[in-house]
């Protein structure tokens, strides 16, 4: 059977979310390889999220806030950029692809963009093939 | 803490959920996940049976923890915790999972959709373990509203508002109250006078004690949240300010400016017009070209801007309306003049708009059908004007044929716009825009005039283009909210504040340097960071920066949502369970 990857995706609720939601009304179609978890804002993304979600058999794990100048939080974003490229480093030197680990802006009118956005992800996921964590992890 | 007793909801939404995930079998994958005492599909869940059904099991099961697989909570999230307060719970202690707008709305198939809708639901689960009672904090109302934008809708919430006795700011960017339609001549389908309806309005919002009207001021930096925001106004002092417990948004629109496309000549061929100039014409009473002459063919354009992949998808909604105005007053003005109506779709819906249709009709003018999306008129001055001023040429999609149309006056209908500093305000009153910069209803159906931020309403062609009765019915509607939120007094706001664990706090301060709030004191006697809750937005990004974990954001805890992660990749298979280690 064709490996299908699982990503774990942080989506803030009031652009992001509400963009996946938008994707939803529209009824545009996407990869089902996606899961979501709604969060206040992609500021709240604790590193430990996203290396939690690798030790637990994620093949890719997706952040996505609102465009810069758009934070609901005034700055949330900015926050999340500057750990995310911290965290981008250190996810490559645990041996991590750096194309497992993704942040992207995603307004609340951007349903087709967040569509687009998984399925592009979910094919370069299933090029990498499985996590590496997994093997470790002793996870199928 | 008690044991939790979980009850699992799988809702079908009729058949929205229903035909793509297999909801029976994802009601049976929960009943074997911890502390989950049972689990159901029904056919609505948020209808009156669906929620008395929960209601019903909390009681008769000692449930404790309620999770609903159903929509997004962004809609029916606020209705599923009044169940459980109504059943005597703490409407914290429930969590939604997201299988409709995340899951069958959006695959087809459906093993994929259901295995991915399980692990949403068993994420939930896990989650709603660790969910704490959360105690709600009211604040009071501050009765005063401030209203942006000084037209139509904006007046009509205004005096709607004041006229209850209550204190409204009325901001306006420009230097004159009355907006686009103070630049309307008459008003369709009925021919009565705009200028009448809006004069009064500013007559009465001048007079009125209970109205402060603050011309050339844009809303900015405003700060607080429902029922307590303030703006500052450096212009009248340093500490000027304004305070006020609710928003009402009513910046209106612009008109599309049809220089762009080159087929019209806009701004070169001097005898085409908008919509808007030409209302101006008719207000002056004089129809009549630019040197002065009256002219004898008239044609009018539809969509300009409107329903075109190059322009705007949309449709205007008041062009084809006003257009067929035009024409019936233009007949009445030049009775022998040749009237040419290029029109694309003749959209005349709304009360009495289909028998304006009808009667303009029957007035001798000329109905030629475009295809808005492949040829446009094509506007050149004529090479005798002697005849006419200008030729265009015209592909009429129901003959077939390609029709030359003399012409001494083009009128473009021009399309309905948001300004270009919508953003600005968006940004400063917290609201979203849509992909045509319209703001964003918290629902289109049932909530369409409120926003997702509380306090903070939307009225007018702000949020969508719409004519006068639609505008004036909204800004009704938006200022009957704030009413009923002042005449309540109190409201109810989000307590998934942050807070310290006082034993936790090594005193680094990092939480203060990146709240966006400056909602974090340093309480130097005890060397820990103290929340102010009242500050405090919920975002989180203090509890993500500290180090010791001592900073904990309510209802999105550590805790919270690391089981999240944990039960949303339980359904991948083990090879043993031996790696059960603990982050």
């Amino acid at each position: 059977m064709e490996f299908q990857p699982t990503i774990i995706s942080f989506l803030c609720n009031w652009c992001s979310y509400t963009g996946a939601d938008l994707a939803g009304t529209s009824r545009m179609k996407y990869a089902p390889n996606i899961r979501i978890i709604r969060i206040m804002c992609s500021g709240r993304v604790d590193p430990t999220f996203v290396l939690k979600s690798f030790r637990e058999g994620a093949d890719g794990v997706l952040i996505c806030g609102c465009h810069p100048g758009d934070c609901h939080y005034h700055e949330g974003n900015y926050k999340c950029l500057r750990r995310f490229k911290l965290l981008h480093k250190y996810i490559q030197q645990m041996g991590i692809h750096k194309d497992r680990l993704r942040l992207e802006w995603i307004s609340a009118s951007e349903g087709r963009q967040f569509a687009d956005l998984v399925d592009n992800m979910t094919e370069r996921l299933m090029e990498l093939g499985p996590s590496p964590i997994k093997e470790i992890m002793e996870i199928a | 803490m008690e044991e939790p007793r979980i009850g699992v909801y799988v809702c079908w939404c009729g058949t929205n959920i229903e035909k793509v995930v297999d909801v029976a079998e994802v009601a049976k994958a929960m009943e074997k996940l911890p502390n989950v005492v049972l689990s159901k599909n029904y056919k609505y869940m948020c209808s009156d049976p669906g929620q008395d059904l929960i209601i019903k099991d909390i009681k008769e099961n000692n449930l404790n923890r309620i999770v609903v697989s159903a929509c997004s909570p962004r809609i029916h999230e606020l209705t599923f915790r009044k169940t459980l307060e109504k059943a005597g719970l703490n409407p914290y202690l429930l969590q939604m999972a997201n299988i409709r707008e995340h899951v069958s709305w959006v695959h087809d198939d459906k093993k994929a959709a259901t295995d991915k809708a399980k692990s949403l639901v068993a994420a939930a689960v896990t989650r709603v373990n660790h969910h704490e009672e959360l105690q709600k904090r009211t604040v009071d109302i501050n009765p005063a509203t401030l209203i942006i934008g000084g037209g139509i809708a904006g007046l009509t919430a205004a005096l709607e508002i004041a006229d209850a006795g209550k204190k409204v700011f009325l901001l306006e960017k420009t230097n004159h109250l009355g907006g686009v339609v103070a630049g309307i001549d008459q008003s369709f389908p009925y021919f009565d006078s705009a200028q009448q309806i809006i004069q009064q309005f500013i007559k009465r919002i001048k007079q009125h004690e209970n109205v402060e009207v603050l011309l050339n001021t844009k809303a900015e930096n405003i700060t607080g949240y429902v029922g307590n925001f303030k703006m500052p106004l450096p212009m009248l002092g340093i500490d000027a300010e304004l305070e006020f417990g609710n928003i009402i948004v009513a910046t209106g629109l612009k008109p599309y400016d049809p220089s762009a496309i080159r087929e019209y000549g806009y701004g070169y061929l001097p005898n085409v017009i908008t919509s808007l100039e030409f209302e101006k014409m008719l207000m002056s009473g004089k129809i009549e070209t630019k040197d002065g002459k009256t002219p004898e063919d008239i044609l009018i354009i539809h969509c300009v801007g409107s329903r075109n992949k190059n322009c705007h998808e949309y449709c205007s909604r008041t062009c084809c309306m006003t257009a067929l105005k035009f024409a019936t007053q233009l007949r009445s003005a030049l009775p022998k003049a040749n009237i040419y109506q290029a029109y694309a779709d003749m959209r005349s819906f709304g009360k009495d708009c289909e028998e304006l249709y009808l009667k303009a009709s029957q007035k001798d003018i000329m109905f030629l059908m475009y295809d808005q999306q492949k040829y446009l008129p094509e506007i050149r001055r004529a090479p005798n004007r002697e005849k006419c001023e200008m030729l265009v040429e015209i592909e009429e999609i129901l003959s077939g044929d390609m029709v030359e149309v003399p012409a001494d006056l083009v009128i473009l209908m021009t399309a309905m716009e948001a300004h270009e500093d919508v953003k600005d305000v968006a940004r400063t009153v917290g609201v979203s825009l849509c992909g045509n910069d319209f703001f964003i209803e918290r629902h289109p159906k049932l909530d369409p005039v409120a926003t997702t931020t509380d306090g903070v309403f939307i009225a007018g062609t702000c949020q969508a283009p719409k004519d006068i009765p639609d505008s004036v019915a909204q800004a009704k509607a938006a200022a009957a909210r704030v009413l009923s939120s002042i005449d309540v007094g109190q409201v109810e706001i989000e307590v998934t504040t942050a807070f310290t664990n006082e034993d936790l706090c090594c005193g680094c301060q990092t939480c203060i340097s990146v709240c966006p709030y400056k909602a974090i004191g340093f309480n130097e006697e005890n060397r820990v960071s103290v929340v102010n809750e009242i500050l405090c937005k919920g975002c989180g990004t203090c509890s993500s920066a500290c180090p010791t974990g001592a900073i904990r954001t309510r209802h999105f805890t550590d805790k919270q949502i690391m089981s999240q992660i944990e039960g949303m990749l339980s359904m991948t298979k083990r090879k043993s369970k031996k790696t059960e280690l603990e982050v």
